[in-house]
């Protein structure tokens, strides 16, 4: 085992997309205050295992270190969350670094992510002004409204919700919580509803809102605390009014 | 622990390479997904739920002695057009119900182990206590109606075959966690109905369901186990003339 003075960290790594995975040990020296991206950070300096084999350095992304870009989401001890928040006072040891599950490795502890971006085109995750003259300034917004949608437009796309999501998987293709609750967002943003009815039929499509269980892993480790049950009911509610409205009306 | 070359074979490579083509992005407009797992939900609250509260309800009977019992029995079983409301209320909703349901937990991922959390331990429980009362219900309908006395043309057995089916331990046992486990399914999918369709929406509306939800449950098991204790206390009745002279009951 590590001493105090020292950090013992396994990571398991990939070469490519095609590759097979394989687990490396790291022993780096422990500084006070140090997080998961600081100690791969470390590591990059001077990649070598804990063996004393000398390796490549891990790669990863990560950018503010803030938790707000959410690029360096992973799983740490088998859990996702942000790398750059998470404190190595606070884990256990050793510490065990994982891709995301249920994304493609591109390498090491980099996922492609790129699902989220399809899906979120999707359901038109946007407030459409497009036009070839000067639209004037929007409809104004009520602060209650406003409270109600900022927690909703904190979302990172991290994709935690949907590593941690039962039913995000190849079987269901489930579109995930974040989704769901962008559409919420867009839906009550004044300008942004014009697409409600395309939002809500998208939603209606295979691996849609009907595919969430209600695990509510999402809405516990989602960093930002976005209240995603909550969008789910909701954006749940809208579609079933929808769908049942739209078979006395169509 | 020697390094592990990039070559070598890793225990979970399977999962890799199922993860690598990754989870399909939502198929918008696409499929009939969306109305069958809603009718799997709706199908969980009318009519089987519905026809839970009238299963549980009428055997209650039996804590006002056997010939209340029997004399339920007899209605229900002289009801107009008793095979096709058996049919659409019963059959054909169950079967659908837990055929498609078994569907829903083969595709989802469990996982509580990574997320111990009461969500997703609901969503396992949900999909166990489901199975459990499938097989419940197997057994259940094969003894009392397909095997012994045929209860639809000898209602006046009612009381004697069911008491006497409960001079098996086992038999009492498995009726015991049948319907703690069907009541249990009852009770939470009342409340994931509640929340999936949008009627409560909230987090606090949601956990105030949620109580309720639970008292449903509490309230189904006490009614369940008063009529198990009514027929284990209550004297032994003599199965009916016509049965007693015919030979083989179990």
């Amino acid at each position: 085992m590590a001493n105090n003075n020292t950090v013992l960290i396994k990571i398991k790594r990939q070469n490519g997309p095609d590759s097979k995975s394989y687990w490396e040990e790291f022993e780096i020296p422990y500084r006070p205050g140090m997080n998961v991206i600081s100690a791969l950070m470390d590591i990059a300096l001077n990649p070598t295992t804990r063996q004393g084999k000398a390796t490549t350095p891990i790669t990863y992304e990560s950018n503010c270190l803030e938790e707000v870009c959410g690029s360096c989401a992973m799983r740490i001890n088998g859990r996702v969350r942000m790398a750059c928040s998470a404190l190595i006072d606070n884990l256990e040891k050793p510490v065990r670094l994982e891709p995301l599950s249920k994304f493609p490795v591109v390498r090491d502890l980099t996922v492609d992510r790129s699902v989220l971006f399809e899906n979120l085109k999707r359901v038109k995750a946007w407030v459409p002004i497009d036009g070839s003259y000067d639209l004037g300034s929007g409809p104004r917004l009520l602060p209650e409204d406003q409270e109600a949608a900022y927690p909703l437009s904190r979302c990172i796309s991290c994709c935690c919700c949907m590593e941690a999501c039962p039913q995000f998987n190849e079987s269901t293709g489930f579109v995930g919580a974040a989704t769901i609750s962008q559409v919420r967002l867009f839906n009550t943003h004044p300008t942004g509803k014009a697409l409600k009815r395309e939002r809500l039929s998208a939603l209606m499509g295979d691996g849609g809102i009907h595919e969430c269980g209600y695990a509510q892993n999402c809405v516990e480790v989602c960093p930002k605390d976005i209240p995603l049950t909550r969008s789910i009911s909701e954006v749940g509610r809208e579609v079933m009014k929808q769908a049942i409205g739209d078979l006395f009306r169509k | 622990m020697a390094s592990v070359s990039s070559t070598a074979p890793v225990a979970g490579s399977k999962a890799s390479a199922r993860a690598h083509s990754g989870v399909a992005p939502l198929r918008a407009g696409q499929g009939h997904s969306f109305f069958w797992r809603r009718l799997h939900s709706l199908s969980g609250i009318f009519p089987i739920g519905a026809f839970l509260v009238e299963h549980f309800f009428s055997n209650a009977f039996a804590t006002n002695g056997a010939a209340a019992y029997n004399e339920n029995v007899r209605f229900l079983t002289g009801l107009p057009f008793v095979f096709f409301l058996e049919l659409f209320f019963i059959w054909i909703p169950i079967a659908y119900h837990a055929g498609y349901g078994f569907y829903i937990w083969y595709r989802g991922e469990t996982n509580v182990g990574d997320y111990p959390w009461t969500g997703n331990w609901l969503y396992t429980t949900q999909r166990w206590t489901g199975a459990i009362a499938f097989f419940y219900m197997g057994w259940h309908v094969w003894s009392m109606r397909f095997n012994g006395v045929h209860l639809l043309t000898n209602s006046a057995a009612a009381f004697w075959k069911v008491q006497n089916e409960f001079h098996h331990p086992w038999a009492v046992a498995f009726y015991f966690v049948g319907i703690i486990a069907a009541s249990w399914h009852f009770g939470y999918g009342l409340w994931l109905f509640a929340a999936k369709w949008g009627f409560f929406t909230g987090e606090s509306a949601r956990r105030k369901f949620g109580v309720v939800c639970l008292l449903v449950a509490v309230v189904f098991i006490t009614v369940g186990t008063a009529t198990m204790v009514a027929f284990l206390t209550s004297p032994q009745v003599a199965p009916p003339a016509e049965i007693s002279t015919g030979a083989q009951i179990p």
